[in-house]
């Protein structure tokens, strides 16, 4: 294909534009891939910053986190890759057993799963581990947004919204098994997006909402929800609580806003974070690596981070609204639901308006699966950008 | 149709967006702009440790250079709290230390459960360990985590218990002085000078502490220094207390009172020749308790200060338990046995006629008596009050008053025709009696005497630089008042100043209170010639780091002086022109060499049987004996007192001895002005000084108790120079 475009003589009547205008390859939305791109590049530098002084301290070597970190960028841009050379048409017709598959591992991980920190999350495959949950918000979208759309109808009668909650219940109720409350209130996100667009009735929105808040209370009742996990609650309800129990929370909150309000307008400079160079907050190359941009940044900084995403959800939104394929816009919906609702709550806790539940913020955390399975997600929207012509 | 619905929706969740993500940029606005600043400031203090550095506190001198208070570095192993936090990690840490510690892992986990421990502060494991284990632990802060070297520094006391009283001790901080202290700048757990010259001269030796401010993560490892701010160290005092003088004045005064616990005192007299059968008994004197000063005439400086009861300073620190410390000092309310107390500067003492010499003064420089020295007046034994009327001494007012009674005759001693010099010599009671009554009735003016006795600094505090001194009290209407309202004597007594209190202050009993340190202060106005001073213990500080000249010596002659204190300290003088002073000075001089007076039969000077052998010719010396009698008049509870001087300007001292219920002036505390004075004139070697052994904390004593290697100086006469 190279050799004859460069061959080509430029006055070879309409010259290089030898493909139709709807071919897929010249139809990629560069803006939102320049976005994403953008965020990976500043996510692994952030990274960087918020991994170094731990490493340091423990006599390892400082690059370690980031060097894993740019790995799996590598594979993620693969997997975006991929993705984007399938046709989601093609995808639609493998949902069910991708879902089904996902279902498999998660079942799977509650048995075998490496325990961390009392959750069984992932498998352990050596030099890296997966975690199912981040898999079941890609399949879990693929198969609500095919099942929705089989039906061509410009709302959802009661037995197909029945049929979509259950499909977005059961990897849920599973992933909450392990427990990752996160990753499950992603998958109800997503499913409430799509179905709000798909033109479920206002009252069945509703109903979902009761549904998550009741499940919220069982989940609690039953025990299936760590006490940690209340705790985070309550520590949001009370943010200067006195109570023992609560103070780890407090104290990764508090510093947290500490480092963000530190960072000023213009931030204490790359590498010059006190907080964060201190180590004061605990997982902060992943849940709160926004503090670590806010302090190093400061209000340039998270702006300009606030803009990439903000940039990000106009472009898939744009491509819901130009797709003519309504299993396309589906896809683009539930993933515009995912990245604003991760976004929101990952910074929101950042910033202390939100309750702590454990998740990165998409593209710029440091991790694995949440990586490539954010990747997916832009890969599916681009699919859609491409093929939006047909 | 169902576009429009469908972007109808979608424009829904695009607002819904748009909400959500404003909502985080005005958060982030709040949080960065609004609420920077003081958010910032919180940063900055969770992430600094600040660790204090203690300065070297000042160290003492004597007069000659010995080092009397010294400080020790003591290193501490500590661990930090939260590192260690997890048992086992603990144990696994502990199991590492014993090795560098040389201590098992289980006392130091005893150490580091210890409730003593400040609940703030890091833990202490092993306190006073070598410098080569600190270095060999800070050199493996890695291995360490959570590990440090604190340094502190812990008083040392060498030539303890000596001049306890002077130097003092270090103690906490008491609640009552913690408000003052903190402001100071003072840490609560810091030790203070609690007592002696390390009270007095606390912001002196002190010092400043230095810090340094570490950055620090979540579990307290230091990243890197951020601020270093080494401790000053505090100045040194050098004291004009020479050690030698000062332990022999301690030996011969302990030596002196258990000579006189064994002594019997005199009997008691009914009538002349006839014993009171309820005092039929034999009794020995108590002698618990007394004091020594030798003090420079020309320039206030102390040279000797000894108290007793005393007290080894070093219990202080040594680490005893409280119920030890109740026995080495108990609560009592039995002035005999306070020890705490120095009494040189806090006994409140009748003088009895050691301060004769002052009421001869008032009486020579208020024109009292007619012909001045030359006045004579014919002591008969007893005096009777020439002011009252004979009907009210009928009535009970104490018209009579007696001389001391002569043993050979058993009946108050009859000096005759005596004049100002003679009734010093002599001590006649009847001459001072005469004067007493003459300078209440005369004049008209009824404080005379206490006007012209303050001039020599009686009744007000001399300004010693120690603390807890009595400023004394001398009889007045006022005083009287006073005691009456706190119940010390009666409401009708106190009703009038009369005739007979005058009487009783003229020869040093009565409400006259006064303490050794202002009778020494008194006597050196005379022998200077009318120099008010104020006595010092202290003769400069010195700058910082004075080095040693030898093993157990400061150079103190090239240290660099930073207050000198032996610059003049007269505070004020008094007028001793004219024929004012050399009568006086002529029967003090008598008391030492004689001659008596003859009446009846020749009766010798006070001081002319114990001085008989004295090398005057050396060292001239002028005194006075004083026997203040206590409770009931009973021979047993007179204490004795001497007050003494130079004559010579090339050693001008002044020493005077007081001890409570001895007996005689001349018997128990001239004795030891004897010695003193041998010693200052070169006749009496003085022991050497040696540092003292290491205090033993399984020992009962208070202070380990000294005694003369040769006794032969209190002894009378004094026949010729002895080793």
């Amino acid at each position: 294909m190279s050799i004859p475009l460069l061959n080509r003589r430029p006055s070879s009547g309409l010259g290089n534009v030898r493909e139709s205008m709807a071919d897929p390859a010249r139809n990629i939305d560069w803006i939102l891939m320049g976005c994403v791109i953008a965020l990976n590049i500043f996510g692994a530098f952030i990274v960087y910053s918020a991994s170094r002084p731990q490493l340091t301290r423990l006599g390892l070597d400082p690059y370690s986190t980031v060097q894993r970190q740019i790995a799996f960028l590598i594979i993620s841009a693969v997997a975006m890759i991929l993705t984007m050379t399938i046709d989601f048409q093609l995808l639609r017709g493998r949902a069910e057993f991708l879902y089904g598959a996902t279902l498999v591992l998660l079942v799977l991980v509650l048995i075998v799963g490496a325990v961390r920190g009392g959750a069984r999350l992932s498998f352990d495959l050596g030099f890296f581990s997966v975690q199912p949950a981040e898999m079941a918000k890609v399949t879990t979208l693929l198969m609500l947004a095919g099942y929705l759309s089989d039906d061509r109808l410009d709302y959802v009668p009661y037995d197909t919204f029945i049929n979509a909650l259950l499909i977005m219940v059961a990897p849920s109720v599973l992933i909450l098994l392990q427990p990752d409350l996160g990753s499950a209130s992603v998958l109800v996100a997503c499913a409430m997006g799509v179905l709000l667009v798909a033109g479920v009735r206002i009252k069945y929105i509703v109903m979902i909402s009761l549904f998550a808040l009741i499940s919220g209370v069982v989940a609690i009742l039953s025990g299936l929800v760590r006490g940690y996990q209340l705790d985070r609650f309550k520590a949001f309800i009370n943010q200067n609580s006195d109570d023992d129990a609560l103070q780890n929370i407090i104290f990764q909150v508090k510093n947290a806003k500490r480092a963000v309000a530190s960072g000023g307008l213009f931030g204490k400079g790359y590498l010059q974070g006190p907080l964060t160079n201190g180590s004061f907050i605990p997982v902060q190359k992943t849940d709160f690596v926004f503090s670590a941009i806010a302090e190093q940044f400061g209000l340039i900084g998270s702006a300009m981070v606030l803009t990439l995403f903000g940039t990000i959800l106009w472009r898939i939104w744009r491509t819901a609204q130009m797709t003519r394929s309504q299993l396309g816009r589906f896809i683009c919906i539930g993933a515009f639901t995912m990245i604003l609702w991760q976004v929101f709550q990952n910074i929101g806790m950042t910033l202390g308006i939100m309750p702590v539940t454990g998740f990165a913020l998409p593209y710029v955390s440091y991790g694995g699966s949440h990586i490539v399975a954010g990747a997916v997600l832009i890969g599916l929207v681009q699919n859609v950008h491409m093929r939006r012509l047909r | 149709m169902a576009a429009v619905n469908s972007r109808g929706r979608m424009t829904t969740l695009g607002g819904i967006a748009i909400a959500l993500l404003s909502l985080l940029v005005v958060r982030v606005w709040f949080l960065q702009v609004v609420n920077a600043e003081s958010m910032d400031e919180r940063a900055q203090a969770i992430r600094t440790r600040t660790v204090r550095i203690p300065p070297e506190r000042g160290r003492i001198f004597d007069s000659q250079g010995r080092i009397v208070a010294d400080n020790e570095r003591l290193l501490t192993i500590t661990v930090d709290r939260e590192t260690v936090k997890d048992d086992s990690v603990r144990a696994e840490l502990f199991s590492r230390l014993s090795g560098p510690l040389e201590l098992p892992a289980e006392d130091i986990e005893i150490a580091f459960k210890s409730l003593r421990n400040d609940p703030l502060a890091d833990i202490p494991l092993k306190v006073g360990v070598s410098e080569d284990t600190a270095l060999f632990l800070r050199e493996r802060g890695e291995d360490y985590p959570g590990v440090d070297v604190r340094e502190d520094w812990k008083r040392d006391y060498l030539y303890a218990p000596l001049a306890s009283h002077v130097i003092g001790f270090l103690g906490a901080i008491r609640e009552s002085q913690l408000s003052l202290y903190l402001s100071l700048g003072y840490e609560p757990n810091e030790l203070i000078g609690q007592f002696g010259v390390e009270q007095t001269y606390e912001s002196e030796l002190r010092g400043t502490p230095g810090y340094i401010k570490y950055e620090v993560d979540t579990l307290g490892n230091k990243l890197r220094e951020i601020a270093y701010e080494p401790a000053i160290p505090g100045q040194d005092v050098v004291l004009s207390i020479d050690l030698a003088y000062q332990q022999f004045a301690e030996q011969a005064l302990q030596t002196q009172l258990k000579v006189r616990q064994r002594t019997e005192a005199g009997k008691v007299y009914l009538a002349p020749g006839e014993l009171d059968p309820g005092y039929a008994e034999v009794n020995y004197y108590k002698a618990p308790a007394g004091s020594v000063t030798m003090m420079n005439w020309a320039t206030g400086e102390i040279i000797a200060m000894a108290s007793y009861p005393t007290f080894d300073n070093r219990w202080f620190n040594a680490g005893i338990s409280g119920s030890k410390f109740q026995s080495l000092f108990p609560n009592t309310q039995d002035p005999d046995q306070s020890i705490l107390v120095n009494r040189a500067i806090s006994g409140r003492y009748n003088l009895g006629s050691s301060f004769k010499p002052f009421t001869a003064y008032a009486a020579l420089n208020s024109g009292q008596l007619p012909g001045g020295s030359t006045y004579r007046f014919k002591d008969e034994g007893t005096y009777t009050l020439e002011s009252i009327d004979r009907s009210l001494c009928q009535q009970g007012v104490k018209c009579v008053f007696k001389n001391a009674v002569c043993s050979s005759s058993g009946s108050p001693c009859r000096y005759g025709w005596v004049d100002v010099e003679a009734a010093l010599a002599v001590s006649s009671d009847a001459f001072f009696y005469k004067i007493g009554e003459q300078i209440m009735t005369q004049r008209n003016t009824n404080d005379i005497l206490e006007q012209e006795v303050r001039k020599f600094g009686f009744g007000s505090s001399t300004g010693i630089d120690l603390p807890y001194e009595f400023s004394g009290a001398l009889p007045s209407l006022a005083l009287k008042k006073k005691l009456a309202e706190s119940g010390a004597i009666t409401e009708e007594s106190a009703r009038g100043y009369y005739v007979g209190d005058n009487v009783q202050f003229s020869i040093g009993q009565g409400l006259l209170s006064a303490t050794p340190v202002q009778v020494a202060r008194a006597y050196s106005v005379l022998a200077s010639g009318g120099n008010v001073l104020r006595p010092h213990v202290v003769r400069y500080l010195l700058a910082p780091g004075t080095p040693d000249s030898k093993p157990g010596y400061a150079d103190i002659e090239n240290g660099r002086i930073i207050r000198d204190l032996r610059t003049s300290q007269v505070i004020s003088t008094v007028d001793m022109s004219g024929d004012r002073r050399e009568p006086i000075l002529r029967g003090l001089k008598r008391v030492i060499t004689g001659p008596g007076v003859t009446s009846d039969y020749y009766h010798k000077t006070t001081g002319e049987k114990l001085f008989a052998n004295y090398p005057y010719e050396i060292l001239p010396i002028a005194g006075k004996t004083g026997t203040a009698q206590g409770f009931n008049n009973l021979p047993w509870n007179d204490s004795s007192a001497f007050g003494s001087f130079s004559l010579a300007l090339n050693r001008p001292f002044t020493v005077v001895a007081y001890l409570e219920k001895s007996g005689y002036g001349s018997q128990a505390a001239a004795p030891i002005a004897k010695c003193m004075w041998l010693a200052i004139a070169g006749q009496w070697r003085l022991p050497e000084v040696f540092p003292a052994e290491p205090l033993d904390v399984a020992s009962t004593a208070v202070a380990k108790s000294q005694s003369m290697p040769n006794p032969q100086c209190l002894s009378t006469p004094y026949t010729g120079l002895r080793e």
